[in-house]
């Protein structure tokens, strides 16, 4: 009876011991070995009534000196309801039933009958680039407020960074106050502006004023509905965008953030929407849905730039290194889990029945390969660039996602 | 069976209720460890957040938040001084921190070359000592006044966990490496052995009468071993297998093993804890060599968990523990914090029957 209690919908039970089972099939096994059992003879029946059939042909007893069915509550041991599986179970005990385990479980009576949702839902339609980064950018402000916040779906939504179709955006995370941290929830998938944008980055701590300094240097589309993070990842958008963001623009309009220069060069969607949209009136923080397509051009871009900077890196670090190998070069994706001493791996011994070991890896811990999430990863170089964040600064942590989004792909 | 006192704020000492109570304001990600003070109500928390938070928790139960101090990396051990005025806590930002309860300073204490796996506390004749074990393949003792460790010990991997229960310590490494120590003489092994269980060490933990110690293994095995006894007497040592499950309960032919994450030992009775990443907790007699109560399964693994002082509230989390890597982590999965008011019948050894 060790079953978890946030199962939905009511599982199986047994009407003459009240115990739970996965489902009706081992349920019916149950009550055949241990109710429906004669106990003169190894013979299992099906039903009680087969049972008391069984007893009076066989063993000739009469029907009223019938043994007591085995292992049933009080009450519940006799020949007389028909039960098989779950069917004929009488309604008055079956609703005492579902009563008491609402009360048990603390929930409102009537729950219990209705499936209910486990989980928020949460979309996990895959997220463009913008997205991501602003969520990137939503998560570091949160973490710089220590706020806990609710991480987006996003780790569904990996695979399918790069071939981010327009869409939607959900609101984007309103975590403005701070721009350097970023949300626990972001994944590592998020390829946003690869060290590689980072020289190009307008020094940090420009929380969302009226970007017109920006403008000189990143004259595109800005999706209204970003938050005004300051673009780490503004660096220097290939300028064969500004062709194409321009003129869509009203004259003398101004974007309203410096947005995340998504905007691969020559990439058609972003002429598309921003005619789409009039600048907003305000150049405060509205946080608006965002046209949907900047995000989509952004695919080329993040990973050209990424691509170069891991493989480099990943050759950097020698088996030798191991776990010690913060010493890398800054940007350097965590160094992969490596033996100190290869030729001590180790193998599990073959088992004797077929069993699936939930953690099967002999060689290395399950926080080990943790900490190598690019999500926790500490690397020895963030102590230098020891701003107001405690934790990794967001290139590190941006050129990390970068290295483990090649990975995951 | 069902009483209606189940709210959330019921008291501990409720008889009837037997919910745990949550606590309020866990981490915002998985907590790697639970740790009371030896002398007063309050529990340490450490957090894959980079926090470890400290909460007082009341006599019903009711918890309060009382301080927080970061590291620069996840936390992944706390512990407190023998006379309850400093935690220590030990991280993979590769530092081990100490927070003054008193002054509410936090600072930093230990170095090492890589994330310090375990941190626990030694109060020694000469006085108090912090020792640290880390993926560098080292255990470094420090004094806190100082910042370089009073001396190093050199391990034959990387150091998965430790216990300390003076004057025993016992290191669980990676490869099977079981290092005992007698802190009489702390820099050199008092035996090594390879860990009786043929799968990565998990976990290990000393008896509170410091004789012996108990191994996790990742393959749903503790085993109980003694210490200080005759070759001959090793026939003592037994295993058992545990957080395993079938896979279908019909076919007894594939069954899931679970990693056993954690065993704590509870300081009065010397029955211990078994928790896995089934999200099961089994409280254990070792020397009647039966198993004293069973929780139900929880709605996710449970990394950690941490008798109180008295032995009377049993702490756990309920929270990702990474046993299927990174997919296995959803946003909607649970992290909390649990509070266990502990009956008699559960964690009192039965009684030696003939």
């Amino acid at each position: 009876m060790a079953k978890k209690k946030n199962k939905q919908v009511l599982r199986p039970w047994c009407w003459y011991c009240e115990r739970e089972f996965e489902d009706e099939k081992v349920l019916m096994q149950h009550q055949k070995a241990k109710h429906f059992k004669c106990n003169m003879c190894p013979r299992r029946l099906n039903t009680a009534g087969g049972l008391a059939v069984h007893i009076q042909q066989v063993h000739k007893l009469e029907p009223e000196n019938l043994p007591r069915i085995e292992n049933a509550l009080p009450g519940r041991d006799g020949y007389e309801v028909e039960i098989f599986g779950m069917e004929g179970i009488p309604a008055p005990d079956m609703a005492d039933y579902k009563r008491r385990k609402e009360i048990e479980l603390g929930l409102t009576p009537g729950t219990i009958t209705q499936p209910q949702n486990k989980r928020p839902k949460i979309e996990n339609r895959p997220l463009s680039e913008d997205e991501l980064r602003a969520q990137l950018e939503a998560h570091k402000a949160l973490m710089g407020a220590s706020e806990a916040s609710a991480p987006p779906a996003l780790p569904a939504a990996g695979g399918a960074v790069y071939a981010a179709p327009s869409q939607t955006y959900a609101a984007p995370p309103t975590a403005v106050p701070t721009p350097v941290m970023s949300p626990p929830g972001v994944p590592p998938m998020v390829p946003p502006g690869a060290p590689p944008f980072v020289p190009g980055m307008p020094p940090p701590g420009f929380p969302g004023q009226p970007p017109f300094p920006f403008l000189a240097c990143r004259p595109m589309a800005p999706p209204p509905g970003f938050p005004p993070v300051p673009p780490p990842f503004a660096g220097s958008p290939p300028p064969g965008m500004v062709p194409p963001m321009a003129p869509p623009f009203p004259p003398g309009a101004r974007p309203p953030f410096p947005p995340p220069p998504f905007l691969a060069p020559g990439v058609p969607p972003p002429g598309i929407p921003p005619p789409g949209f009039s600048p907003p009136p305000g150049l405060g923080v509205p946080p608006m849905p965002r046209p949907p397509v900047p995000g989509a051009s952004s695919a080329s871009p993040p990973p050209p730039v990424g691509a170069p900077g891991a493989p480099a890196t990943g050759s950097a670090s020698s088996p030798a290194a191991t776990q010690n190998t913060q010493q890398q070069a800054s940007t350097a994706p965590p160094p992969p889990l490596v033996l100190p001493n290869p030729s001590l791996a180790q193998t599990n011994p073959p088992f004797k029945k077929g069993t699936v070991l939930k953690w099967d890896d002999p060689n290395f811990a399950p926080e080990e390969k943790r900490s190598r999430h690019p999500k926790y990863h500490f690397s020895l170089q963030s102590e230098k660039t020891d701003g107001p964040v405690p934790n990794v600064p967001p290139e590190e942590m941006r050129g990390k996602k970068r290295a483990r989004a090649e990975d995951f792909l | 069976m069902s009483f209606f006192g189940a709210s959330t704020s019921s008291s501990l000492v409720n008889a009837t209720g037997d919910k745990d109570i949550e606590v309020a304001d866990p981490p915002t990600d998985s907590i790697s460890s639970i740790s009371f003070s030896p002398t007063a109500d309050y529990m340490a928390v450490g957090s894959w957040d980079n926090n470890v938070r400290i909460y007082e928790v009341g006599a019903n139960g009711q918890t309060q938040g009382k301080a927080m101090y970061s590291h620069q990396g996840p936390v992944l051990n706390v512990c407190w001084n023998k006379d309850g005025t400093k935690i220590l806590s030990g991280g993979a930002d590769n530092a081990g921190r100490m927070f003054d309860v008193t002054t509410g300073q936090a600072s930093q204490v230990a170095q090492h070359d890589a994330p310090i796996r375990v941190v626990r506390w030694i109060e020694s004749p000469q006085g108090g000592v912090l020792a640290t074990g880390s993926w560098d393949k080292t255990v470094k003792y420090w004094d806190l006044r100082t910042p370089t460790p009073v001396s190093t010990v050199q391990l034959p991997e990387r150091c998965y966990t430790m216990d300390v229960v003076y004057p025993l310590m016992v290191v669980g490494t990676a490869e099977r490496h079981i290092q005992v120590f007698n802190l009489a003489n702390p820099t050199t092994p008092f035996k090594t052995l390879v860990s009786p269980l043929k799968w990565q060490t998990r976990v290990v933990s000393c008896f509170p009468s410091a004789n012996g110690f108990a191994v996790g293994s990742i393959e749903g095995r503790v085993a109980i071993q003694w210490v200080y006894v005759e070759e001959k007497d090793a026939s003592n040592n037994f295993s058992f297998k545990c957080h395993r499950r079938d896979q279908s309960p019909t076919s007894k032919d594939q069954s899931l093993v679970y990693a056993v994450n954690d065993i704590s030992f509870h300081p009065v009775h010397g029955t211990f804890s078994t928790c896995g990443s089934d999200g099961t907790i089994n409280f254990w007699d070792k020397d009647a060599r039966t198993r004293l109560k069973s929780f139900e399964q929880a709605p996710g693994p449970i990394p950690c968990t941490a008798f109180n002082r008295s032995g009377t509230i049993f702490a756990y989390a309920v929270s990702y523990d990474w046993s299927k890597g990174h997919s296995g982590m959803t946003p909607g999965h649970p992290n909390k914090l649990m509070l266990h008011a502990c009956k008699d019948e559960e964690v009192k050894r039965k009684p030696a029957k003939r």
